[in-house]
């Protein structure tokens, strides 16, 4: 064998161990996943996505919201995720296994949100922070998404949905803000990120 | 006098016996190398706005001149385009070119027509336009670096497959028989590179990677992408030039091997440290870990080499400004790769990761080892491509300033901010609103620093124009470094004695 058939063998079979690795294994495993199955209660865990957090995914990759917001648990003596009340456990494989578009991130600069859907339930509070950022402290870092709402006339009745403002952000008499289509998905994503029930393999820590 | 002596060693290349030859070389691939130079830069100019646009966004996110409200330039796009336009429009496309102009040195191989590559540029550039303009529209695939949509990303990988298919032909129908450290380094990274880039997107963009197979086959190809790409085409290009610059052979042909299968060896499994921690399995966390650790001893021996190599000639990198930026990068490399094993242990990371460090780190990698290494390429290939030299010697002096310069405020701030707000966020009495208020001066000074870079890679971008536009006849170059390399000569022997 030449030097340059040995040298070819060699790059292909050593980057080819880290393939197999760390492409090839988890392809293969995490699509073999199941749901688990409580036994006192008969409740499935974790369940499918609603249509409209598949959709507000999207939204959630075109703007960026990835860049400064994690979505995973640590263990707790490996972070102060925990305590942090950011999750009640550590999440696993099995909480990602719906999900078409996992966004684990690599930064903090923004909230963990793995549970956002849990510590708040409110789509008025995702409207406001969306809207107008500053409201939850005025040096916060996060940018405004205006363009995810419309400025429009009351017509009759004012929406539900409608962004209750004050101070300078406020509409002018007789006008509404209320989120576009892809601005309610992407509230509709973020309320469905809850991973709040029990699972065997990831125990609650116990103190 | 020094700094004018970057074309010092111009004309110790003429006067070497091969010159000749080798100039036929550089004839018959000018044009393919100079497309894609030409493209890198650009992409650069363009990257760099939007580094400085999006770093100034994180720092005041309501700031008229952030344009606060415009969807497309909005922090969520800013951030990725700069990315992908400096990875695989600046980084590559230098990359790329300075691979295959040593090659082709390397192989003493000419070309009557060099359509492959010619073709192979312009797919490529279409693919980034494309992929630009998609992320500007936010069609985005929100996965670092991969964030291109698939279409984007199949019209790249036709240009890489052609592109890397003629440089392994070129090594393959080589005039010399013998091959040199920096030929082996190449053939690995046009091979590795093509096959995590196609099986990265398959596995993504179209194989539908179940659940968390997508983050850890994401960070896989991150990691592979720095280290079994953009270092070796590096370190190929200081093998090269560091011997050829200083005139004499590299310290130990053993040592370079051992860099070599070392890289090889565990340059793929590096990825998964920035998901330590994370939901995988924790022996493939386990194993990116250790993979960054033993990595150090592949470089190690590179850096031992380079050391040795160098030894006694290092005021040679005072007076030849390709030198000076290989030699930086090189030093960088090594420093990079002690803090990239640091912040991976387990006890560190969990301070480190999310924050400022972990961002910082990266760009390390890639503004200060990489870059610099390939602009010093840059300076060293480019008048022989043209026959022609670099107009305003003291652009290329100042580029250099401005870049060491702004690299080390992005440094000093981000790190110390980046701890600052590790050891916040690990404290669960601090409000996380809190712990960014604390930042707020250090990103005052990575702004600054950004703005520093910025403008060193637009004279970088404006010296490259003008050698492309303003003709010096060699004759009339020849007497002037002629005169330079007296002047210079005896600076590098008051250096040496002192």
């Amino acid at each position: 064998m030449n030097k340059i058939t040995g040298l070819f063998f060699g790059i292909f079979f050593l980057f080819g161990a880290s393939w197999l690795g760390l492409v090839a294994y988890p392809y293969l495993t995490f699509a073999g996943l199941r749901q688990t199955k409580d036994e006192a209660t008969g409740a499935l865990a974790p369940l499918p996505n609603p249509g409209i957090a598949t959709q507000g995914a999207r939204v959630y990759a075109a703007n960026g919201c990835l860049y400064c917001h994690s979505q995973y648990v640590r263990e707790k003596g490996e972070g102060n995720d925990v305590d942090r009340k950011w999750g009640t456990r550590r999440t696993v494989a099995r909480d990602y296994m719906f999900d078409r578009q996992v966004f684990l991130g690599a930064s903090r600069l923004g909230a963990d949100l793995t549970n956002v859907g849990v510590r708040q339930t409110d789509p008025q509070w995702f409207y406001r922070i969306l809207y107008a950022p500053q409201t939850l402290s005025p040096e916060v870092s996060m940018p405004a998404y205006r363009w995810l709402f419309e400025t429009r006339e009351i017509q009759g009745q004012p929406s539900v949905d409608a962004v209750k403002l004050e101070g300078p952000d406020a509409p002018p008499a007789g006008y509404e803000i209320v989120p576009t289509s892809e601005g309610k998905a992407l509230v509709g994503y973020l309320l469905s990120l809850k991973k709040n029930y029990p699972l065997s393999e990831a125990p609650e820590p116990t103190e | 006098m020094k700094e004018i002596a970057i074309s010092e060693e111009e004309s110790r290349a003429e006067s070497d016996a091969g010159y000749d030859d080798r100039s036929g070389v550089d004839r018959s691939i000018r044009i393919p190398v100079l497309i894609f130079f030409g493209s890198g830069v650009f992409w650069l100019v363009l990257a760099s706005l939007f580094y400085l646009l999006s770093s100034s966004q994180m720092f005041t996110p309501a700031a008229w001149w952030t344009f606060p409200g415009v969807e497309w330039l909005s922090f969520g796009r800013t951030y990725p385009i700069f990315f992908n336009c400096y990875v695989y429009g600046w980084a590559t496309c230098v990359g790329i070119g300075t691979g295959i102009w040593l090659l082709s040195r390397f192989s003493g191989v000419t070309f009557r027509s060099p359509l492959f590559p010619i073709l192979a540029a312009c797919v490529w550039n279409v693919g980034i336009i494309t992929g630009v303009l998609s992320l500007l529209a936010g069609a985005t695939t929100g996965r670092e670096l991969l964030e291109f949509p698939p279409a984007s990303a199949f019209i790249m990988f036709l240009g890489l497959v052609v592109v890397s298919l003629w440089a392994i032909t070129i090594i393959w129908n080589r005039r010399f028989g013998r091959m040199y450290i920096s030929q082996w380094y190449l053939m690995g990274a046009f091979l590795w590179f093509a096959w995590m880039y196609a099986s990265a997107n398959l596995a993504l963009g179209i194989g539908l990677a179940p659940g968390v197979a997508q983050p850890a086959i994401n960070w896989w190809y991150v990691g592979s992408l720095v280290d079994l790409w953009f270092t070796p085409i590096a370190l190929a290009t200081a093998y090269y030039l560091i011997p050829k610059i200083i005139g004499r052979p590299i310290y130990s042909e053993k040592l370079a091997l051992l860099g070599f299968w070392g890289l090889a060896l565990f340059g793929g499994w590096t990825g998964l440290t920035y998901l330590i921690g994370g939901p995988l399995p924790a022996w493939m966390i386990t194993a990116s870990i250790m993979a960054k650790v033993l990595l150090l001893v592949p470089v190690l021996a590179t850096a031992v080499n380079f050391h040795l190599t160098l030894k006694g000639h290092f005021g040679g990198s005072r007076g030849n400004l390709a030198l000076r930026f290989v030699v930086i990068g090189a030093v960088v490399y090594t420093a990079y790769s002690f803090v990239g094993s640091i912040i991976s242990a387990r006890s560190i990371a969990e301070f480190t990761q999310f924050t400022f460090v972990t961002m910082l780190h990266r760009q390390v990698g890639l503004f200060g080892f990489y870059s610099m290494i390939l602009f010093g390429a840059f300076y060293y290939i480019v008048p022989r491509l043209t026959n022609r030299r670099w107009l305003f010697p003291q652009l290329i002096e100042s580029h250099f300033w401005l870049v060491v310069v702004g690299l080390g405020l992005l440094i000093c701030s981000l790190t110390i901010g980046g701890l600052i707000q590790g050891f916040g966020l690990e404290d669960p009495q601090i409000p996380m609103i809190a712990v960014n208020d604390l930042l707020q001066p250090f990103l005052a000074i990575q702004n600054f620093g950004v703005l520093l870079l910025v403008i060193g890679n637009l004279g970088f971008a404006v010296a490259f124009t003008l050698i492309l536009l303003i003709s010096t006849p060699v004759r009339e170059r020849r007497v002037a470094t002629e005169q330079l390399n007296e002047a210079s000569e005896s600076t590098e022997a008051e250096v040496s004695v002192a």
